[in-house]
């Protein structure tokens, strides 16, 4: 069992540019995680969380994107909360399980005792201490982030099937077409660095199939893997269901909220469960002002401290302003993301919008949508250095970088 | 003699051929845009030709130095830091349009496509003796544009109107200018338009000259302009008799393939079609009014007409891609799709149908 010596290393997969053009056109101009969800990259949610757990070693980042596009961060990061955070890069897809596998010698240069694996557009409030309580008491290899959702959309997700005692993990079906359970996987796991050895398994075994299969035709032509490398091995549908119901996995159910962020829409709601969860962790991050010498602040607000907003302004709830951005007078954002460097002239109105780096909203223009998180043009963005001239109107659109909008749109995308 | 070409910012109108590669350097009938101009300057004995940017300077200096070497002209680069309009690059890029020589020099825009008159252009200039010289051409809907009214029979012209609301003329603003270095000492370094605030001037001082374009004219900055550009430009090589279009009984009409690319058999390919290096374009495809770029694969039976297929993409077997459809770069249309104009952005897969033109990301 674990002493309160035991070291404790944290993968976070961040994934990489192929992967997925659901996060454009924001990704057009940023890799998505670090893209900033309440005034923080989405990375440095989960890396925060990381820092509570007590006896933390590293915090590793694993994906494809070029190390470049990490090293500022990353540095940075490790700085700011003084613990080592690396990032390394995967040169070939290995599956969600294959990658942890890939770089298990730098994850065990520490003889970790726990390694946690996280999700980077996972938006949750990562108990991980709880996790890793219920971890040592479960004695398993390792325990599984889960939450109840409603019955419609967690066919979207891996199911679970839990014991309601034990809470050992019993049953899991990725993605399945009729109803198992309401229980999901949240993304994030903990486990002993037995993992590896049941990744190895995994791995090995496959190699045995492929040699078997040039000897037999036959096996060929049912195996449904025979196109997978055998170092590909994916966490869900190879470690996760073959060892359910073996006594070596568990599960922790999370009450607090969980969403995924996979397009920009979600990024805006997940910003405004951020916010909300400030007001409990972090109070001092958010902004307060009544009109009189600071603008007026509704609800949960974050203000980078360069940005500059003018006293007439009414902001909130639901706002992040990034750096250098400027609020002109009389102007009102509600459910917003306003990033680096944009100016919002007077009077201007932004509802359920972000709008890119360097944009400009011109006097008594008007960029708002419905709010419908999860709709395609529900949520109006504006990429990096739109310019929307005065009192033109904005509504439920996408309008890519570089573009100036001199007459209003509704409902369109603007290449 | 000396050359400018106005290459301007981010060539938003060919998105999402642009988010791939900056606009100069987008393919037109097999070579870059810019290539087209580059080469009728060098052919009327052009030394000089200055591009006049403020996007991506870092892919178009590559390009550069390449063809420079090629085809043995200077290429050089005047970068704006703050968009400068259509005039204010003249004045940024001054001190390389003079030399001692007093020679006037070209400004050509970079979206135009034509078959660049220059020589005659520069015995226009020379006859009338004026201090600059505009190309006009004929439209059948002026009011879209800038017309310019001039004297019939000198080519004076009297004045620019911005889209008339009544008929005022039919000719407008062709994109291409012989000036003399005069002309700079009009010009501000400041954002200021051509069109707007020099050449009315000039007009007034009864100095600038308009010549009508022989020949087509296009302005090919967005997608269904660039697939009627290629058809006028592929007819006007077939009026020169160009050994350079395609022969053979799989071929109708106008067709250029580049010599790289490979056709399959029982395919019908034509008019008006461009098919780029590398392409392979397997058997029983047939493609009508369509540009294919660099590295495409069309697979067994499909039919595309009226689209833009983005460099390195495919396109299944037995898929119909029709109607403007517009593949960006590394784009994969699945076996027996369908698109009526799509409009899809790199790195994506088709694999369900798009029925009515609509924008991918």
């Amino acid at each position: 069992m674990g002493s309160s010596g035991e070291k404790v290393v944290a993968v976070i997969m961040v994934g990489g540019p192929t992967k997925g053009t659901r996060f454009r056109p924001l990704s057009l101009n940023v890799a998505k995680p670090l893209f900033p969800l309440a005034g923080q990259p989405m990375v440095h949610h989960p890396i925060s969380a990381c820092k509570r757990i007590p006896n933390l070693a590293q915090i590793y980042l694993v994906g494809f994107y070029e190390e470049r596009e990490f090293a500022l961060y990353v540095s940075s990061i490790s700085n700011e909360l003084k613990v080592p955070v690396r990032y390394l890069r995967e040169e070939k897809p290995h599956g969600s399980a294959g990658g942890l596998y890939n770089f298990r010698d730098r994850i065990m240069e520490d003889s970790p005792s726990h390694i946690f694996l996280l999700n980077c557009d996972v938006c949750c409030s990562f108990p991980l201490q709880e996790m890793l309580e219920a971890h040592r008491r479960y004695g398993g290899m390792g325990t599984i982030l889960v939450i109840k959702v409603s019955a419609e959309s967690a066919s979207q997700f891996g199911e679970l099937v839990a014991d309601p005692d034990t809470k050992e993990l019993l049953h899991y079906t990725e993605k399945p077409e009729t109803f198992v359970s309401d229980l999901i996987n949240c993304g994030v796991y903990v486990f002993t660095p037995d993992i590896f050895t049941a990744i190895q398994g995994v791995s090995s075994q496959r190699k045995d199939r492929a040699n078997l299969r040039r000897v037999s035709s036959f096996e060929a032509l049912q195996s449904a893997t025979r196109s997978l490398p055998t170092d590909f091995v994916r966490l869900d549908q190879d470690i996760l269901s073959p060892l359910a119901g073996k006594k070596q996995l568990y599960t922790y159910e999370t009450m607090d909220f969980w969403e995924q962020i996979k397009t920009p829409g979600m990024s805006l709601k997940c910003s405004a469960l951020y916010l909300a969860q400030f007001r409990y962790t972090s109070p001092h991050l958010l902004a307060s002002g009544d009109g009189s010498k600071s603008a007026t602040i509704i609800g949960d607000v974050f203000i980078h401290p360069s940005a500059k907003v003018h006293p007439t302004a009414k902001i909130g709830p639901n706002v992040s302003i990034s750096a250098n951005a400027r609020i002109g007078p009389g102007a009102r954002l509600i459910s917003c993301i306003i990033l680096d460097d944009v100016e919002v002239m007077e009077n201007a109105v932004v509802i359920h919008a972000i709008v890119g780096w360097k944009s400009s909203i011109g006097r008594w223009s008007r960029v708002q949508a419905a709010g419908d998180f999860n709709a395609k043009l529900g949520i109006t963005i504006l990429g990096e250095a739109v310019s929307v001239e005065d009192e033109v109107v904005v509504v439920n659109s996408i309008v890519l970088p570089n573009k100036t909008l001199n007459v209003s749109v509704q409902e369109e995308i603007i290449l | 003699m000396k050359a400018l070409i106005l290459v301007g910012g981010f060539g938003t109108r060919l998105r999402p051929l642009t988010l791939s590669v900056p606009k100069p350097l987008v393919e037109f009938a097999n070579k870059p845009m810019i290539l087209h101009q580059i080469e009728a300057l060098k052919e009327i004995g052009v030394t000089e030709v200055v591009l006049a940017i403020n996007y991506q300077p870092e892919v178009m200096l590559n390009f550069l130095k390449e063809f420079e070497a090629k085809l043995g002209i200077k290429i050089t680069c005047s970068q704006e830091t703050e968009p400068l309009g259509t005039a204010g690059p003249l004045a940024l890029a001054r001190d390389k349009l003079i030399d001692d020589s007093g020679e006037p020099f070209f400004v050509l825009n970079s979206d135009v496509i034509s078959e660049y008159p220059l020589k005659e252009m520069i015995e226009f200039h020379k006859a009338h003796g004026g201090e600059a010289s505009i190309m006009v051409t004929k439209v059948d809907e002026p009011s879209k544009y800038g017309v310019v009214v001039m004297e019939e029979s000198t080519g004076k012209v009297e004045r620019f109107v911005e889209k008339p609301k009544i008929f005022v003329g039919n000719k407008i603003n062709a994109g291409i200018y012989l000036l003399n270095p005069s002309v700079l000492n009009r010009i501000e370094l400041r954002p200021t338009s051509i069109e707007k605030e020099v050449f009315p001037k000039i007009a007034a001082d009864k100095q600038l000259y308009g010549m009508v374009l022989p020949g087509f004219w296009m302005d090919i900055g967005q997608p269904r302009d660039y697939i009627t550009g290629l058809r006028l430009y592929l007819d006007s090589l077939r009026k020169k008799s160009s050994s350079r279009l395609a022969t053979g009984p799989h071929v109708v009409g106008n067709v250029l393939v580049d010599e790289t690319a490979k056709i399959g058999d029982g395919c019908l390919i034509g008019p008006d079609v461009a098919i780029g290096p590398g392409c392979v374009v397997e058997s029983g495809v047939r493609l009508s009014r369509c540009t294919v770029m660099r590295g495409v694969r069309i697979k067994k039976h499909a039919c595309i007409s009226s689209s833009i297929i983005g460099w390195h993409s495919t396109v299944g077997q037995w898929a119909r891609v029709e109607n403007m459809t517009i593949l960006g770069e590394d784009v994969h249309v699945c076996d027996e799709i369908y698109s009526n104009g799509g409009v899809v952005l790199p790195h994506k897969e088709i694999k369900s149908s798009i029925l009515k033109p609509e924008i991918v990301m």
